[in-house]
């Protein structure tokens, strides 16, 4: 009785049937036509299923039992029709499952088996996740492909809301496989068998609590478990200040689940498992923000040497030391980067690249990133409109005659590139600042030289100078400290 | 304490002892305070238990009272190396973890391994006036510790902080009780000599 034919693969068919439990049998001969064509095509077998091609429209089978000596015991005659036939695609197998502690993420890795297959079928996989000693359902998921005719290897991610160290999780998976064009009845394949990624509360000395020292933002939902030896008794778990209520995740391992994670000290949140007989086990959780993007980029040189980048970091990430935010300045022209040295705690960061031979024009991108994110900003410069050079220095005044004085001053840099715009500052006791503009070839390292006309005899003079660009004016250097000359009597 | 005390070696080892119990005294203060700005800092319990810290001889001792002058001062010299290399190590992991964020904790901490390098170098000069002088340092500083987390490493700070804080209080004993005249170097304080 109810014979039943299944394809695992629009093929071939596996028949079963069962026989009544009266008295012992031998074998059983087997007879099917293909396609209802004579002759029929017979066999003898032992087993109650046979492996025969699928109908093109109907096939009759017929089934005889025999008695252990081979006598004929019973026949029975079965119409299959190519709709009776159901399809169950092959039981999947996993290939790979991966864990990844520092992410608590899996990854699962299953063959699709698309050979067996014409190209294009849509095909429907069912991934489980299972979790804890009693094998709790975590998740279901539906992930679909395209089957191609060949056997691909599909790859999925799974990120586990509670560290993989916490308890074992297990991943078992099934599909489906929609061929349109199929007559009959068609259904999920078996689940796959489980594969397991083993928790530290199955492994002999695997106690701690976990995560162990991890970096999550503000406002992160985060488990944190503790993982103990047989027999030993938590007897409370703390996040901070607060007792937590304790989640059973097996015989050895329970969790705290802390919501809405607020930004941590500069040392992190302590999480504290504490034990039986006071022991102690516990981990550091920091709590900070994604870099924010930089605000007010601003780049100039000062002495065509090096061009200074500033710029203010935004929102604290609340993120120190070796977890602290982190700026790189690339330059795509040139394609060079660097690292820039940071002071976490500093209001304003600045950030040195080279100025290279014969390139004008920087693009900069200033790449920001800590454990949480990462983020950018970028600014185009033509470097001679951003010129701002260095304080004047050595400025010395050398008087000719009465009413007239020869100004000179130095300026660390190389301006051979670009004309200098100086303004001179000419004070003396009684009469009112004037100003005294010059336009000067830039040079390399050089000393610069004005002449100042038209002074009072025998007056004493308070000179300053101060440069800047002169064709691209961006920012006026700072002033030089002030030299005091007296002009000679008339 | 030296076979035949002269008077100036008797009279340079009171003024030694006396001075290490002022900087045993003041050490011990400092190392309260940061006791308690370091429990703060690190988020931890006050009250927590906190096993023995690897590497450090216990300040706890048995017999105290039967130890030479000698014995004390090699203790007392052992363990301020090791609390010298451990307080170091400290400073360094505080920089690594909170790079400039906790300068205070960080200048206090610095503070106190200056006190007890200096303490380490008085515990020398006393040693001097021994015969022998005082041991050389290798191997010395305590075994790193293997691959501890981060909450274990703050633990272990509290229990170097504790333990040192128990340390200046036996070294202050400890050094008065060698300022005390005695007969010979290595024999033990006399019944009346005891605290």
């Amino acid at each position: 009785q109810n014979l039943k034919c299944i394809t695992h693969n629009l093929h071939k068919m596996i028949c079963t049937w069962d026989v009544s439990s009266k008295g012992r049998h031998g074998q059983t001969d087997f007879c099917y036509t293909t396609n209802d064509l004579p002759p029929p095509v017979c066999f003898k077998t032992k087993e109650k299923r046979v492996e025969i091609l699928v109908p093109e429209s109907s096939t009759t089978v017929t089934v005889t039992t025999n008695s252990v000596s081979g006598t004929a015991i019973a026949t029975k005659e079965f119409e299959i029709h190519k709709k009776d036939v159901s399809f169950v695609p092959l039981t999947p197998r996993i290939f790979s499952l991966t864990p990844d502690f520092a992410t608590s993420t899996l990854n699962l890795k299953w063959s699709d088996n698309g050979s067996v297959f014409p190209y294009g079928l849509d095909a429907i996989w069912q991934i489980q996740i299972l979790r804890k000693e009693a094998m709790e359902k975590v998740t279901q998921v539906n992930y679909y492909s395209k089957l191609t005719h060949e056997d691909i290897i599909l790859s999925w991610n799974w990120t586990s809301d509670m560290p993989l160290e916490c308890t074992s999780h297990y991943v078992k998976l099934r599909c489906y496989i929609n061929v349109t064009q199929f007559a009959g009845p068609k259904d999920w394949s078996d689940w796959s068998p489980v594969e397991e990624i083993p928790g530290k509360d199955s492994e002999p000395n695997g106690s701690g609590v976990f995560p162990q020292d991890t970096v999550v933002a503000v406002g992160s939902d985060v488990t944190i478990c503790c993982v103990h030896e047989e027999g030993q008794q938590i007897q409370r778990m703390t996040y901070g200040p607060e007792i937590y209520p304790m989640i059973h995740l097996s015989r050895r391992s329970s969790a705290i689940r802390v919501l809405n994670a607020s930004a941590s000290d500069s040392s992190g949140t302590n999480a504290v498992c504490i034990l039986s007989e006071d022991e102690m086990e516990g981990t550091v959780l920091f709590v900070g923000y994604a870099p924010d993007i930089p605000q007010n980029l601003s780049c100039e040189t000062s002495n065509f040497l090096i061009v200074k980048c500033t710029w203010k970091p935004g929102r604290p990430s609340g993120l120190y030391g070796k977890r602290r935010t982190k700026y790189s300045l690339f330059e795509r022209v040139s394609g060079k980067n660097v690292s820039c040295e940071d002071n976490e705690m500093s209001r304003e960061h600045v950030c040195g690249f080279p100025v290279l031979a014969d390139q004008k024009t920087y693009d900069f991108i200033l790449g920001v990133s800590n454990p949480i994110g990462q983020t950018e900003s970028s600014l185009l410069v033509d470097l001679i409109e951003r010129v701002r050079p260095k304080t004047p220095e050595k400025v010395t005044v050398l008087g000719n005659s009465s009413t007239s004085v020869r100004l000179h001053w130095f300026i660390n840099g190389s301006f051979a590139e670009i004309r200098l715009l100086c303004q001179i500052e000419i004070s003396s006791g009684h009469s009112e600042r004037k100003l005294h503009n010059v336009s000067v070839p830039g040079g390399k390292f050089s000393t610069y030289t004005a002449q100042l006309n038209t002074l009072h005899p025998y007056t004493k003079y308070q000179f300053r100078v101060r440069c800047s660009a002169a064709d691209h004016f961006w920012k006026w250097s700072g002033w030089s400290r002030i030299e005091e000359h007296t002009t000679l009597e008339a | 304490m030296a076979a035949s005390d002269s008077p100036s070696a008797a009279l340079r080892r009171r003024d030694l002892c006396s001075r290490g119990i002022r900087l045993a005294g003041k050490m011990r203060s400092d190392v309260v305070d940061l006791l308690d700005t370091y429990v703060e800092r690190q988020g931890l319990d006050a009250s927590a238990s906190v096993v023995a810290v690897e590497g450090v001889p216990a300040a706890a001792v048995e017999r105290w009272d039967e130890q030479t002058g000698t014995q004390r001062l090699l203790e007392n010299l052992a363990a301020y190396r090791a609390f010298r290399a451990l307080l170091a190590q400290m400073l360094e992991e505080q920089r690594e973890q909170l790079g400039e964020a906790d300068a205070a904790l960080g200048r206090a901490l610095a503070a106190v391994l200056l006190q007890v390098s200096a303490f380490a170098y008085h515990l020398e000069e006393l040693l001097r006036l021994e015969s022998h002088g005082p041991p050389s340092e290798e191997g010395a500083s305590p075994p790193p510790p293997s691959h501890l987390s981060l909450f274990e490493k703050k633990l272990r700070g509290l229990g170097v902080l504790r333990e040192l804080a128990q340390w200046a209080v036996r070294s202050a004993r400890d050094l008065r009780q060698i300022a005390k005249p005695s007969l010979g170097s290595s024999s033990a304080p006399s019944l009346a000599e005891s605290p």
